[in-house]
Order: structure tokens, then sequence, then C-alpha cells
């Protein structure tokens, strides 16, 4: 990763300085912490609402029947969910395929409008340093 | 001699209307498949109208990246990408970009822009697909030094909307230096 | 390649695992967006964005380097939807103001003006520096990272080292090194 990018001599003082400059900060003290106290916040939120609401309806004879019934209709019907799985996997790797379409499609068009941009600017052509 | 010349203006007409019939239908021209036998890695996205829709199904409408995206492909009839990477400087030639370029000079064409970059070997040529004064698609050809990309994007779309995608640093599920298969598009 | 989805995710991620990742990859993350945003507050708000995000993408991600690279790149991502939803206007790399110095000795706290003249950078072309002058990356990964042609990345690191010397120069001074 470290690669040698200095453009010319002069700039080795100046690469430098900048690493000096731009060096990583440490993060505040306890980052880390309040992090993960958000992220118990988040779950937290969610879970007792969804909890309480499920206890409550599962208590009630009717839906108890109920679920044995769907119960034995899943696993008649595992292989089906099964291949619905593997649908949605295709699915996202579908989904892949086409983002990487249009981010491909997008970076040419930006590779134009900035060449557009530095002719209408007048700035003369830099010769590019080849690999 | 009277016969004969409805026969000669019908071959006529068909030379000259086969290089719009064949911008018109071709969705990714035989010149540029070619070009995969020379190239050390080759990106091929095929996406007709099912798949399209199919795919886009699966576009997040929490993610803003997809959000764009689903946007952007509201109205698409079919994305075609061939990119390709050479190991070396001409690898392929100018006349051959030039002869991809020719396709999309005709009738039903407009070219909108067109950069050539002589110090850094990059030229991109944008062509609009119009059809009752409305844009219906959109090619983009790409020719740098060590890299041919070409671009057929069918239906409608806001140009800007599909450059932000790619000005966009997108939240990635693969690593780009793992892209070093090519990528099949699969037809359904 | 088999692709996993949320709803394929294994069992939450151990707390101690995450917590880990987080202390490993903190300094990284807050330094870019401290850089770019030249906003402790601000850059520790969207830091912790960027963990939340991750916990929640983590189970796609496929080795530690891939993780690095994700945590760059959406960090980012992220500073410059900052900059845009605050609507600040973009600047041309040839108009990025420098600061009032009309001293000519030399001035001890030329990092501290280095920084000042990295933040008024437009936004692009200051995630470059920063990419490349905080992380110690090359050209190449800089451009993975930005989704952005090679060349930009070059012609941006080129374009801002030259406005860099000249604005050093001419509000400091010759500096010895």
């Amino acid at each position: 990763m470290n690669k040698n990018m200095t453009p010319d001599n002069d700039t080795n003082p100046m690469d430098e300085i900048l690493k000096r400059t731009l060096q990583r900060q440490e993060a505040p003290d306890g980052f880390a912490d309040r992090v993960l106290a958000r992220l118990s916040e988040r779950r937290s939120s969610q879970k007792p609402s969804l909890r309480d609401s499920w206890l409550r309806f599962l208590a009630q004879p009717l839906v108890r029947w109920a679920a044995l019934a769907a119960f034995a209709t899943a696993m008649i019907l595992s292989g089906h969910l099964h291949n619905l799985r593997r649908e949605r996997a295709e699915g996202e790797a579908a989904k892949q395929r086409l983002m990487l379409a249009l981010r491909i499609a997008g970076s040419k068009l930006q590779l134009a409008k900035s060449r557009v941009n530095e002719i209408n600017a007048g700035q003369p052509e830099r010769p590019e340093e080849r690999e | 001699m009277r016969e004969k010349m409805p026969k000669k203006m019908l071959l006529l007409f068909l030379l000259l209307a086969s290089p719009i019939l064949r911008a018109q239908d071709t969705k990714i021209p035989p010149d540029v498949e070619k070009l995969s036998a020379r190239a050390k890695e080759t990106v091929e996205v095929t996406m007709d109208g099912p798949m399209l829709r199919w795919a886009s199904k699966f576009l997040s409408s929490e993610d803003p990246e997809e959000q764009k995206a689903a946007k952007v492909v509201a109205n698409l009839k079919g994305i075609y990408v061939r990119s390709f990477e050479f190991d070396k400087d001409g690898a392929y030639s100018a006349s051959e970009v030039e002869t991809l370029r020719s396709q999309f000079r005709s009738p039903g064409w407009s070219r909108v822009v067109g950069v050539r970059s002589q110090q850094d070997g990059d030229n991109v040529d944008i062509f609009f697909r119009l059809e009752n004064d409305k844009m219906a698609g959109i090619v983009i050809i790409a020719a740098e030094p060590r890299e041919l990309t070409f671009v057929n994007i069918v239906g409608s779309l806001e140009v800007d909307q599909l450059a932000d995608l790619g000005g966009e640093f997108g939240i990635p599920k693969l690593d780009q230096k793992s892209l070093s298969k090519a990528h099949k598009g699969d037809q359904r | 390649m088999a692709e996993r989805t949320s709803a394929d995710r294994p069992p939450d991620i151990a707390q101690s695992d995450f917590a880990e990742i987080v202390r490993l990859h903190q300094s990284m993350v807050f330094s870019i967006a401290q850089h770019f945003l030249a906003d402790r507050l601000a850059a520790e708000e969207l830091a912790q964005d960027v963990f939340l995000q991750l916990h929640a993408n983590l189970p796609t991600l496929k080795s530690e380097a891939h993780v690095t690279f994700w945590l760059r790149k959406v960090t980012a991502h992220r500073c410059i939807d900052y900059k845009r939803r605050r609507k600040l206007p973009q600047v041309s790399l040839d108009d990025a103001p420098e600061p009032v110095a009309p001293t000519q000795s030399a001035d001890p706290f030329l990092a501290r003006r280095l920084r000042r003249f990295v933040a008024s950078l437009p936004e692009k072309p200051r995630l470059v520096m920063i990419l490349r002058y905080q992380e110690d990356m090359g050209a190449e990964d800089i451009a993975a990272v930005l989704a952005m042609p090679l060349a930009t990345v070059k012609s941006y690191l080129q374009r801002s080292l030259a406005i860099l010397r000249e604005k050093v120069t001419r509000t400091i001074g010759k500096v010895t090194i």
C-alpha cells in the first residue's frame, strides 16, 4: 500500500510535513463505549414492544392450535422455503451486478464531465505518470 | 429494367438502413465482444427488461445509493456493460474504436459529448438515442490506454442521476480488487 | 459467489468482538472525519454513525482488509454527505481560500496552518490528500476506495500539493525543514 507517490523530487519535505500534520489522531476518550451504548439503546428500544405483543398473542388457545397447524405446514413447505432463500440470494447477486453496471456507467460519465470541465477552464493537459 | 428497379431500390434501402438497424437493435456490438479475448480482466453485465425489474426489487429503500439506483432504473429496458482491462497500452487500435463509434452516427442517434485527451489518452463519447425527440437510451464509449468500456443503456433516464452513482463512494459488498473474474450476466 | 443477506445473518456478533473492532479502527475513522470536517464534535458523531452502520453490515464483510476498505469508503461517503446536507458551496481547486497570514517569519504552528489549508481544499481533493497522508495509501488504493479514476486521483494530488506549496510559501515564507 505504501507506494512512492511523490510527484517530483522537491516535494519530499512537504510529504513528511503533511504526514505529520495529517497523522491519525486518537479518538476522544470513551468513544468505543459511546458507540456500544448507542448500539444497546437501538436494540432495547425495539425489543420490549415486539416481545410483549407476541407473548399476548400466543397466550390465546385458538392461536395455539393455529400455531400447531402452521408448524405442520411449515415442515411440508420447508423445501419451498429453501427455494425462496436461494432465490433471494440470487436476487441479491443480481442486484450487485446491477449496481456494478450503474457505477461503471456513472464513473465514465464523471470522467467525461471532468474532461469537459478541464477544457472549459482552459487547463493545460498534464503529463500522467505511467505505471 | 423497370422490373429490376424496385429490387435495386430495396437493396439500396437495406444497405443504407443497415447501420441504423444495427445500432438500434444491437445490445453489445460484435466488435466489442471480440476484445474480451485480448483483455486481462473483463467485467460483463447483461440485463434485459425482466432481469432488470427482478434485480431492482432487491434494491434497498434504506440505502441512499440503492435508492438513487432505483430511480435511475425505473424506466429502463436494459443495461449492457462490457469493460475490458488490458495489460499493456495499444491492445486495441484507434480504428477499432472509430469503427465502434461510427455505428452510432446515424439517424436516431445524437452524439452529445466527444472528449479527446492526447496527453492522458482518455477518450469518451456519449451518444443519446432519440425517439420522437425523447431520450430512449444512452451509449458510452470510454477508451483509455489500458481500458475500454462500452455501456449501452436502453430506456429513458436522468443522466445526472446516473453520473451521481459514478461519483458516489458506495458501500461495497466486494473489494474492487476481488473483481478479478468475469461477471456473467444471466438471462432468465 | 454466495451472497449473504440480513435474513441469513448469524446470531449477533459478540459484543466484545465488536468492541474490539471499534477500538482497533476508531482513530482511523475519527481522524478521516476530523481532518475533513475540522470539527471534533461533528467528527465524533459521524464516526459513531459509521460504526453503527458497520455493525449492521459486518456479516457481509469477508476479511480484515475488507473491513478496513469498507470503513474508509463509508467514512469518506459520509463526510461528503455531511457537507452536502449543510449545503456548503463547493470550491474549485484553484479557488481554495488561503488564511490571512501576512507574516513572513518562520511560523512555529506550521502543522496547524497546513491542516487549515487542507481543510480549505475542495471535498474530493481533500479526501484524496487525507487518505494519502493520513493512511499512507497509494494512488490505486485511493482510487478504489473513492471509486475514482486513477488519473483523477493523481491529478488531485499533484494540483493540491502545488497549491499547498505555493500558499505555504506565500503566507509563511520559506521554511527550513
